[in-house]
């Protein structure tokens, strides 16, 4: 696998596609471990507002990222659909989106980069689009997801004191 | 790193671990052939095995001593406390390049000082060349002390480091293994027989039973495979007192009882320090000099005792010397000079009270700062790092006789008993560690129960007052937005008064208050759960846990919700004037109390002319009360002002109370008020002292050129500028500039 990430015109990535609000994201299914159902994060207090809670997966607590809040969603309420990203051996969280979608074969050498308007919070969250059929996907950096990562990145706001998920 | 290596990386250390016991008791019993015969072995193992894996610098270095040690089996020499010092040097050379192997793997260069000294040494005591050894070992020694504070400073993160490492391996029984290799195929098997069972088949009740019994023994069987026992601990002190006695000049012996208890592995990691740190304690404060201990008729040798035994689900470590005991009038002196506690309280202090005193931070009875301790951080580091562990520390004093000083842990830390409380529909857990006692105050007395000082909330409890943090609060879970309009508090009103009050009375790190929550479930064990990166960022929970019922829970660190509680003073304190405008504006239909005659009575930092220091505002002139940290207050041409709300306001500080406080490094109290023309003024007072109904009266020049009103039938000065009315008030915000005489 290591060798097909050199980007040679043929070599095809399978991106998981999920949704959240309108927008459909792709995520690299090599980063994702197992995708949860029924999931519903327990909401931590005081915790940072991209943080939708906790919850745990083989004896472990994972934090779960809101895709909805980092790009700037109400979330909402009822039961989510959760993927559990790890990669390298890293850290392991969680992925709330709206809906998994399926799998999406594309070629490495389609991808374009971000638009130049792109907003900051999507800078820091994607990595760059691709032209399907589906129409556009917005490939989501699991590394850039981390919630380590996004509490340096300083774009997100640390901490809204009061508000609470609709869904608790 | 090589397994190879790995392995005799973690042989050496205990090797060597095992050398330094063995030279501490050899000095105690010189001519003993096995201690010799013990150290030699170490020494050889090293070499052997440095030879084959190359480590030629090791094997240099262990050579030399290993022929210095034959020298001393064969009775060529004799021992002495130089040739101990010699060899106990060779040790720490020999542990030293391990390390170097374990961190890099390959022995690589020591920069500072290299082997030829050490090695010359050894063949210098070979030779018997005792006398001219000591100076040797004094320029050594000293050589090693200039280095000392850069070689100290990384020494605490390299010792957890090693710590860590050590961590990394554990050494178990086969027999255990099995065990717990048979216990995982009953549970794979009783899975088996469950999963076969049909719906309302009758045996499963007993496959249930099965499944329970089989976890709780592979939980006894894992536990008992982490337990490690106490006398690992141990094993450095003998080296550790040794070397500090002879740099306090003093003799000390020290006794171990008890090293077979044993501990969960964490948790033995988690005591090595505070331990560490009572030890030292002991023998540099507790023991005596040599001139004191013949005075006192003791013996010359001091003692310090070693004790571990299990008490009621609970791992005791005690450290006992022999010295003088804690003097309490020395320690309650001391407090006072500190200014950690007034006179009075001194006074009032019983001698179990004053003891605690040394838990404080920042005290410290050594007369004066030495090498080894007293420089103000102490005991009050112990007590933090035990509590930490989940542990208790206690100290006992026998003037004369000495001190025994008590870690209190538990036996493991992964399940910890605790009691699930609620807050707005979430559980929590609080470990029963930290929990002192629980009391319900039913609904009827739920409002009048809570008490008032100024703005802090408090609850008598038999007598003593008990300051109150609402884990709403702390958690910042409000109904509304945060704005400060009252809401929030008459909601803690209403469900107070429907379901009463429960507090949880936490003491952490000595500081006791009372958690107030919306309710108690049963007390769990619970399963202690380590939390990811951006969730212990938060610094509030100690962890995370799955309840009975499912539902995962936050474990709530007592000492942090403390310091969140304080951290909401300034919200707490605006929360309380607004209870106490409710509270005026409920009773005003009552008492006939008006509204706009309530006062805040509040301690100025400037005696009056008759020396009374009490001063009044009105209440509606007062938008806020706030505890400001003292680096927010700035300056503009030398006048106090302070950004607030997006404004810049001017302070108002009578006696300097500001210079004060900043020397003392506390927040200071503002009150934040709305002068006639609506302008806004601080006015940095000592403490709030209570808010309650009085009469402003009219200017009477005659008698005083302040205003005056009359507050629970005395006379009572009112702070200038705001001897109004709120109707006037109003009409002077209209009016921009208003002339104004004192209301009628």
């Amino acid at each position: 696998m290591r060798a097909t990430n050199l980007a040679s015109a043929e070599t095809t990535i399978h991106l998981c596609s999920v949704r959240a609000g309108e927008g459909l994201y792709g995520v690299d299914t090599r980063a994702i471990r197992e995708v949860l159902g029924n999931a519903a994060p327990q909401h931590v207090p005081l915790a940072p507002e991209y943080l939708a809670g906790m919850l745990t997966y083989r004896g472990e607590v994972l934090e779960a990222v809101s895709l909805r809040t980092l790009l700037g969603l109400e979330n909402q309420a009822g039961v989510h659909r959760i993927l559990v990203l790890e990669q390298d051996e890293g850290e392991r969280f969680g992925l709330m989106v709206d809906s998994v979608e399926g799998m999406v074969s594309v070629a490495a050498s389609t991808l374009e980069s971000n638009p130049a308007t792109l907003d900051a919070r999507g800078e820091a969250i994607f990595d760059g689009v691709y032209r399907t059929d589906m129409g556009l996907i917005m490939r989501l950096d699991p590394r850039r997801l981390k919630p380590t990562e996004l509490a340096q990145s300083g774009i997100f706001e640390a901490r809204t004191a009061n508000t609470r998920m609709e869904a608790r | 790193m090589e397994d190879l290596t790995k392995e005799f990386v973690a042989e050496s250390r205990e090797g060597l671990e095992r050398m330094e016991l063995c030279l501490t008791e050899l000095e105690q019993r010189h001519g003993d052939g096995e201690l010799i015969g013990e150290i030699f072995r170490v020494v050889h193992t090293i070499k052997g095995t440095t030879g084959f894996l190359e480590f030629s610098r090791l094997q240099t270095l262990a050579h030399t001593g290993e022929s210095l040690l034959a020298a001393l089996r064969d009775g060529r020499i004799q021992v002495t406390s130089e040739l101990i010092s010699g060899l106990l040097e060779l040790r720490d050379g020999l542990q030293a390049i391990v390390e170097i192997i374990e961190a890099r793997g390959s022995e690589g260069e020591r920069h500072d000082d290299d082997d030829r000294d050490l090695i010359a040494w050894m063949k210098e005591l070979e030779a018997g060349g005792a006398l001219k050894f000591d100076g040797g070992l004094n320029r050594r020694r000293t050589g090693g002390k200039t280095a000392t504070p850069a070689e100290t400073t990384p020494q605490t993160p390299q010792a957890t480091t090693t710590a860590g490492d050590t961590d990394k391996t554990l050494r178990i029984e086969v027999e255990e293994l099995n065990r717990m290799m048979n216990l995982v195929g009953d549970l794979v098997l009783t899975r088996n027989r469950m999963l076969q069972c049909q719906p309302g088949d009758i045996s499963y009740a007993e496959q249930v039973r099965r499944l329970n019994t089989v976890t709780t023994e592979l939980r006894e069987s894992v536990m008992r495979a982490r337990m490690q026992p106490v006398g690992h601990l141990f094993a450095k002190f003998p080296r550790m007192v040794r070397d500090l006695a002879q740099k306090c000049g003093r003799k000390v012996r020290i006794e171990f009882e008890g090293q077979d208890t044993t501990l969960d592995k964490s948790l033995l990691e988690a005591v090595r320090d505070p331990l560490t740190h009572a030890v030292r304690n002991a023998v540099d404060h507790g023991i005596e000099s040599e001139a004191e201990r013949v005075r006192a008729g003791k013996p010359t040798e001091g003692v310090v005792r070693l004790r571990a035994y299990q008490q009621s689900g609970a791992v005791v470590i005690e450290v006992t010397d022999d010295g003088a005991g804690i003097a309490t009038d020395r320690v309650l002196g001391k407090a006072v000079e500190r200014g950690l506690i007034t006179p009075e309280a001194a006074s009032a202090m019983t001698e179990y009270e004053a003891l605690q005193l040394i838990f404080v931070p920042g005290f410290s009875t050594a007369r004066e700062v030495t090498s080894v301790s007293g420089r103000g951080v102490g005991m009050d580091v112990v007590r933090t790092n035990v509590e930490q562990a989940g542990g208790r520390v206690e100290v006992e004093s026998r003037p004369g006789a000495g001190t025994t000083l008590r870690l209190r842990v538990p036996l493991t830390l992964a399940i910890v008993p605790a009691l699930v409380v609620e807050c707005e529909g979430q559980s929590f857990a609080l470990p029963q560690g930290s929990l002192v006692e629980l009391v319900y105050v039913p609904a009827s007395e739920a409002v009048s129960a809570v008490e008032r000082m100024g703005a802090a909330e408090l609850y008598r409890l038999r007598d003593r007052l008990l300051p109150l943090v609402r884990l709403r609060n702390v958690l910042e879970i409000y109904d509304c937005d945060h704005s400060i309009d009252g809401q929030a508090q008459s909601h803690d009103t209403d469900t107070a008064s429907a379901t009463g009050l429960y507090i949880a009375v936490l003491e952490p790190e000595g500081r006791r208050f009372g958690l107030v929550v919306d309710g108690l479930r049963a007390p769990e064990e619970i399963v202690v759960k380590p939390l990811p990166p951006a969730l212990r960022e938060i610094k509030l929970y100690a962890g995370a846990t799955v309840l009975g019922n499912g539902a995962l829970a936050m474990i709530l660190d007592a000492a942090a919700v403390a310091e969140r509680g304080g951290f909401r003073v300034a919200q707490a304190e605006a929360r309380a004037l607004e209870t106490a405008r409710n509270m005026i504006a409920q009773s005003e239909e009552t008492t006939g109390i008006e509204m706009e005659s309530a006062m805040v009575l509040y301690e100025s930092g400037r005696p009056g002319p008759d020396g009374v220091t009490r001063i009044a505002v009105p209440l509606h002139a007062v938008e806020r009360i706030a505890t400001v940290p003292i680096n927010q207050v700035e300056y503009a041409d030398a006048t106090p002002v302070l950004q607030y709300e997006g404004s810049v306001i001017q302070l108002e500080d009578e006696g300097g109370l500001l210079a004060e406080l900043d020397t003392a490094r506390t927040g200071a109290t503002v009150l934040i008020c709305v002068t006639r023309g609506g302008r806004r003024i601080g006015v940095v007072v000592k403490n709030v002292i209570d808010v309650c109904a009085g009469e402003l009266l009219p200017i009477d020049t005659a008698i005083s050129n302040s205003p005056l009103a009359r507050i629970k039938e005395k006379l009572t000065t009112v702070h200038r500028g705001f001897e109004i009315s709120p109707r006037e008030l109003e009409t002077t915000e209209d009016r921009d500039h208003g002339t104004l005489v004192g209301a009628a």
